[in-house]
């Protein structure tokens, strides 16, 4: 064995003792390759899901019915650009030493190799899909990303401190929106019904397969190895049932599975698997809007590659 | 990421009150500092009240590496620079049939005295 | 044609509400397409800032007994609508819905147009006979700042850098400008509104705006642009094709049930 060797050994050894009691991990600090890339692969892929899931939202902006609405959906969606803003200094940060920027990642997005999240691959066909949105898939995501705030990576930490108490008014605002509709008139309340049968696949799809052996990979092993997360993909879809289906019940709203229901000797709820399939299709970019958002995020980067390319070359 | 870029990276540093101590917010990219500085508040202070901000171009701060950050490190051995190492101030001062003035009845000061 | 309403200040407070909502509305068509993640957030918070002015204007309206300003708003057809032709052209080539090619030069330079006018108006509005319309100059005029710094940043930037942006800014001014016959108009309600002494002339303010934009154009060496007699007066209700599809999409929901509440 060579001296080098050894010492990556021993920094190994060292930073495996910091994670153990909780230390943070700082962007300039040694880490292990495997940290690193897990951090990446995470982190760019928490961001840029942010940037694309502003797409499908704010399709709903110009037509949110009211000028309070409209006001409100645009905080919202500004809130996610900023969230994509966020958690991209975060990844660019770490892949800096790699020789890499925010460039990369939007060609990584593009060419394939960035995933976006499951949930941004769907259509949304009415404003109850914007008010569902809202209330339940920011519920989903406030449930993993609060999973996170105590991450081992500080940088990440800071980050989901600030998006985690922007998630609290985007939850309230789509809580209104449904409310407003489930207490409204038979069209507003079949609005969110039928809201509701359309995504309550994409709410389950959301966290991840339960293991590696549902659709063949999954990141969550490493990520609570080094302390990035606390839960497992099936526990934190576990949590969103315990929390989410007596709300969605109590205001009248009907689950789209019938053999839903929370057994009390496992204390574990029983649920319709969704269509893991459609899940692998939405991997492979193949969703049922994939392509139509990559191609809308991509014509507006290149249209507007003259505006960055100009200030690069300005002085001063 | 050469000077070519247009991504440059800037530290933002905004106060909440004309009082209070700048504080970092977080970090952006821009091409230069006055769109940096258009780009700050809106970016990082949108929910928050904010009296002043600054714009750091990242190269020119100078922070602390792995190794370097174990000089924070020191004993907790300095009683004497604090206010706790005279705490046994207060029963004396009661001796005297005098109250203590520590720190909370000092800062009360700032209403002004009698006219 | 338009109605004309007999009260002016009604006529005057229809044109700033309906300049800013549709100002707004196109920049929420924005949303998540501009050229750099840090200016979409920015850039949004102008737009609801501008919103919110917009809301100010039809509160009032409300208040004076025109209807809820949710209806006035959303509601109103192409032909009732008062704002300047240059709020209404859309964003670029294509709907958001599909694959819109917008043009951020186009942004900038009537943002910054438009921006700069709405700062003189806003500024004579201050000293208006109406007091409710001083009280909402005087509000809306706190946040006018950064607007105008925001959009004078990239104007002046992108004039000043590569040919390339240089030649696409030059054309969309020249674009903006060709629309900016009405910026100043108070259409065929002017006398009522002046004689009223709701705000101060066209032709007052036009020579303000023109002074106030001078150090800006000397910096980017282009001549202070001159505005032609407009083709069309959008404060009398003559408007462009895309006002109406603009109101078709942004009242698709609200429309569905005026009784509802959303």
């Amino acid at each position: 064995m060579t001296a080098d060797v050894l010492l990556e050994k021993d920094l190994q050894a060292q930073f495996e003792e910091r994670i153990a009691r909780g230390d943070k991990i700082e962007a300039d600090d040694w880490m292990p390759e495997e940290y690193r890339l897990a951090l990446i692969k995470l982190i760019s892929m928490h961001g840029i899901s942010e940037i694309m899931g502003a797409l499908p939202e704010k399709e709903w902006v110009p037509k949110a019915p009211t000028l309070y609405r409209k006001l409100g959906i645009m905080a919202k969606v500004q809130d996610e650009m900023g969230h994509g803003q966020l958690l991209l200094r975060v990844a660019e940060d770490l892949i800096k030493p790699l020789g890499k920027n925010r460039e990369d990642l939007m060609q990584d997005l593009f060419a394939g190799r960035l995933k976006f999240h499951n949930v941004f691959h769907m259509a949304t066909k009415s404003w109850g899909d914007a008010g569902l949105i809202g209330w339940l898939v920011d519920g989903a995501a406030i449930i993993t990303q609060t999973n996170m705030l105590n991450a081992s990576y500080a940088p990440y930490a800071r980050a989901l401190q600030r998006i985690c108490a922007e998630e609290v008014f985007h939850a309230q605002h789509g809580e209104a929106i449904i409310l407003a509709l489930a207490e409204g008139t038979p069209e507003q309340k079949e609005m969110v019904q039928d809201a509701l049968n359309r995504w309550w696949e994409a709410l389950l799809f959301f966290f991840g397969p339960p293991s590696s052996d549902t659709t063949g990979s999954t990141k969550q092993d490493i990520t609570i190895k080094y302390k990035i997360r606390i839960n497992t993909n099936e526990e934190l879809r576990q949590g969103f049932l315990s929390k989410y289906v007596p709300r969605i019940k109590s205001i009248g709203l009907t689950i789209p599975d019938p053999t839903l229901r929370f057994d009390e000797e496992t204390e574990k709820w029983i649920y319709q698997q969704p269509n893991w399939e459609n899940f692998k299709k939405i991997q492979r970019n193949e969703g049922p809007k994939s392509q139509e958002r990559l191609k809308l995020r991509r014509t507006s980067y290149d249209d507007n590659a003259w505006v960055r390319e100009a200030l690069s070359a300005r002085i001063g | 990421m050469g000077n070519e870029s247009f991504y440059q990276e800037f530290e933002v540093f905004s106060r909440r009150t004309k009082t209070s101590p700048f504080q970092h917010q977080f970090s952006l990219l821009a091409p230069n500092e006055d769109i940096a500085i258009v780009m700050a508040q809106e970016n990082f202070m949108r929910r928050e009240p904010v009296a002043d901000i600054w714009v750091v171009k990242r190269d020119n701060i100078r922070g602390l590496n792995q190794e370097e950050r174990q000089m924070v490190e020191r004993l907790d051995n300095k009683d004497y620079r604090l206010t706790k190492g005279y705490g046994y101030l207060r029963k004396k001062w009661r001796q005297y049939e005098q109250g203590m003035f520590d720190e909370k009845e000092i800062l009360s000061w700032a209403g002004g005295q009698k006219k | 044609m338009t109605q004309k309403y007999e009260n002016p200040v009604v006529e005057l407070l229809f044109q700033l509400a309906d300049d800013d909502y549709l100002f707004s509305y196109r920049g929420s068509e924005w949303l998540g397409l501009a050229p750099h993640i840090e200016e979409d957030v920015a850039f949004s918070s102008i737009t609801q800032d501008t919103m919110g002015h917009a809301t100010v204007y039809y509160r009032l309206l409300e208040g004076l007994g025109l209807g809820v300003a949710d209806t006035l708003a959303h509601m109103r057809p192409a032909t009732e609508r008062k704002n300047s032709i240059l709020v209404e052209r859309p964003n670029g080539e294509g709907v958001y819905m599909e694959t819109p090619r917008y043009d951020w030069a186009y942004a900038v330079a009537r943002s910054y147009i438009y921006t700069t006018a709405k700062k003189i108006k806003i500024d004579s509005l201050k000293s208006s006979s109406d007091q409710s319309l001083a009280e909402a100059a005087v509000k809306i005029s706190m946040e006018l700042y950064y607007h105008l710094l925001h959009w004078k940043t990239w104007f002046v930037q992108l004039f000043n850098s590569t040919e390339d942006a240089r030649n696409r800014m030059t054309k969309a001014l020249e674009k903006v400008i060709a629309d900016c016959g009405d910026l100043f108009s108070y259409g065929d309600a002017a006398t009522e509104i002046t004689n009223a002494s709701l705000i101060e002339s066209e032709q007052v303010l036009l020579n303000r705006w023109t002074e106030y934009v001078k150090p800006v154009f000397e910096t980017i060496k282009v001549a202070v642009p001159t505005f032609g007699k407009p083709e069309r007066n959008g404060r009398n209700g003559e408007h462009t094709k895309e006002l109406q599809d603009a109101i078709n999409t942004m009242s698709e929901v609200y429309r569905t049930d005026l009784t509802a509440a959303w």
